[in-house]
């Protein structure tokens, strides 16, 4: 007979909710039911009533961590409205912000792993190590997160020349901890243990659900917003797109860490070339007509349409987030694995952790065994304490 | 000059796709609801475009969809637009042939009410579970 655990729907500190119930047989997943919504807010109708400039106020709270990512796609699309893009100095203050946004979620995110695996140095390294990146955001834009600094035509404040040697030497301490980070991790086999050959997405699989970011590039699709449809600086910089073809938790866990190393690389190279002038076209008018922007956040594509009527409210305002194509590849990842690795494999696309926190177990009848997300996290601990004293 | 997508789409739909080329990475194809499967499919199938997403808006004229494709490797997006008739819109599901436009399409159906035929799970996907059936947040019926 087979059990249903339900995994949701949301811990309040989180930015995505999801209500996930596991039908389980044993200790083998068999399917997956996913169901969103539980923190809907109706942000589409809201921007509605807001003004274009007003709105990049309220598209940057769509995720606490991709700020910079969403406004940007949504000044994208309203630059595209009116065909008057950002200044030379915009794109690449633009380029600088954003890749420093994707360093610190990538790191969020590996601390977050090492809780999953029970790894608790990875965890508090991972997550001191971020800190200083949203220092130096601080610096650049006056804050930690929604930084209130995008808008149509370029960015709203100028950054002091003084602070770039600074924002430098970050960066650099930044790659050395990468690099420390990456080789412990990949060394060790506990954590490759866990990883390797876990929750499968064939490439396939990953096209056929629209899979985005690290999630489809760590099962081979060479998919990159920033190298396909090229903006802000980053085609005249040196970077690569990091594809893995393993298909596994290891494969996108690899693509998040070697991106770190290209992060810094864009970022430094901006630093360099950032030219001079002015850091906004003034868009006075929007006129009627349609936009698109898409961007490269740091769980994948964000997604922007903007309608403008003639006022100067949108008559539509259309966002999605990576996130919402992500979470079905869960199904095709989870068939067969163990409920110790669903944890993980829930990880795996960067989903906020939503469900980890608040969680029962119940059978088909109703009653049975009941347990909490603690319980979820103490079954991968154990399993990870089972492979270190094989080990 | 027009991409390659817009020449491939121009020369096998003819007259039945109207065409806008905003810019050289953006282009608005409009269709009826009699071709909007096969564009879609043909879209998706031979073109490889990968579904970003599809906006769904409540217009005077009815409920329009557009379906949002990227082309990664030429860099550009394409947008499908059709119209469909109110009060009780209807067209058929492109998530019986990919999976992508699952969530898509239930998001739709949700806030505006447009039924997806042949959709293998449509039911509710962001609004309340506990509000009336029939309850659309983003259409402007009276």
């Amino acid at each position: 007979m087979s059990t249903i655990i339900p995994i949701g729907p949301f811990h309040p500190v989180l930015e995505e909710p999801e209500y996930i119930q596991l039908y389980v047989d044993g200790e083998t997943v068999e399917k997956a039911d996913i169901d969103l919504g539980r923190v809907h807010r109706g942000m589409e109708l809201l921007a509605q009533e807001k003004t274009f400039d007003q709105d990049t106020f309220l598209i940057e709270r769509i995720c606490g961590i991709c700020s910079a990512s969403h406004s940007w796609a949504g000044s994208l699309a309203m630059e595209d409205i009116v065909g008057i893009g950002p200044t030379d100095r915009a794109r690449y203050l633009r380029t600088i912000v954003h890749e420093l946004e994707r360093l610190h979620s990538h790191m969020l995110w590996v601390g977050l792993g090492g809780h999953i695996l029970g790894y608790w140095t990875v965890f508090m390294w991972g997550w001191k190590y971020r800190e200083p990146i949203l220092d130096a955001l601080e610096m650049i834009t006056g804050n930690r997160q929604n930084y209130a600094w995008f808008k149509a035509g370029g960015v709203r404040r100028d950054v002091a020349d003084e602070l770039w040697p600074e924002v430098i030497k970050i960066i650099d301490e930044f790659d050395e901890k990468v690099d420390l980070l990456t080789g412990a991790i990949l060394d060790d086999p506990v954590i490759m243990g866990r990883l390797k050959g876990v929750g499968i997405l064939t490439k396939e699989d990953a096209i056929r659900y629209g899979a985005l970011g690290p999630t489809a590039r760590g099962s081979g699709v060479d998919i990159d917003v920033r190298r396909d449809d090229p903006y802000g600086a980053y085609s005249e910089v040196d970077w690569n797109v990091i594809v893995q073809d393993g298909c596994d938790c290891l494969a996108v866990a690899v693509v998040r860490l070697l991106e770190m190393k290209e992060s810094v690389k864009i970022v430094r190279q901006c630093i360099e070339k950032l030219p001079g002038g002015p850091i906004a076209n003034e868009i006075r008018d929007f006129g009627r007509g349609e936009g698109v922007g898409h961007i490269e956040a740091p769980r994948g594509e964000s997604f922007h349409f903007v309608r403008s009527n003639g006022t100067n409210m949108p008559e539509r305002h259309k966002m999605r987030a990576p996130t919402f194509l992500n979470i079905p590849t869960f199904r095709p990842r989870i068939k067969g694995e163990t409920i110790a690795d669903a944890s993980l494999i829930l990880a795996i696309i960067d989903p906020c952790y939503s469900c980890t926190e608040r969680m029962a177990i119940l059978d088909s009848t109703g009653k049975a065994r009941a347990t909490t997300g603690a319980d979820l996290i103490k079954l991968s601990h154990e399993k990870t304490e089972k492979l270190r004293r094989e080990s | 000059m027009s991409k390659q997508v817009v020449e491939n789409l121009r020369a096998k739909f003819g007259d039945r796709v109207d065409i806008y080329e905003h810019n050289d990475r953006r282009a608005y194809v409009t269709v009826s609801n009699d071709d909007w499967m096969e564009v879609l499919r043909y879209m998706y199938e031979v073109e490889g475009g990968r579904l970003t997403t599809a906006t769904g808006s409540d217009r005077p004229t009815g409920v329009e969809l557009l379906y949002h494709f990227a082309i990664d490797s030429d860099a550009i997006v394409v947008n499908i637009r059709t119209t469909l008739k109110k009060p009780f819109p209807k067209i058929e599901s492109l998530a019986k042939y990919y999976n992508a436009a699952d969530f898509i399409e239930r998001e739709i159906f949700d806030f505006l009410g447009v039924e997806f035929d042949g959709h293998p799970d449509l039911r509710k996907i962001l609004s309340s579970h506990d509000r009336p059936a029939d309850f659309h947040p983003m259409r402007r019926d009276e």
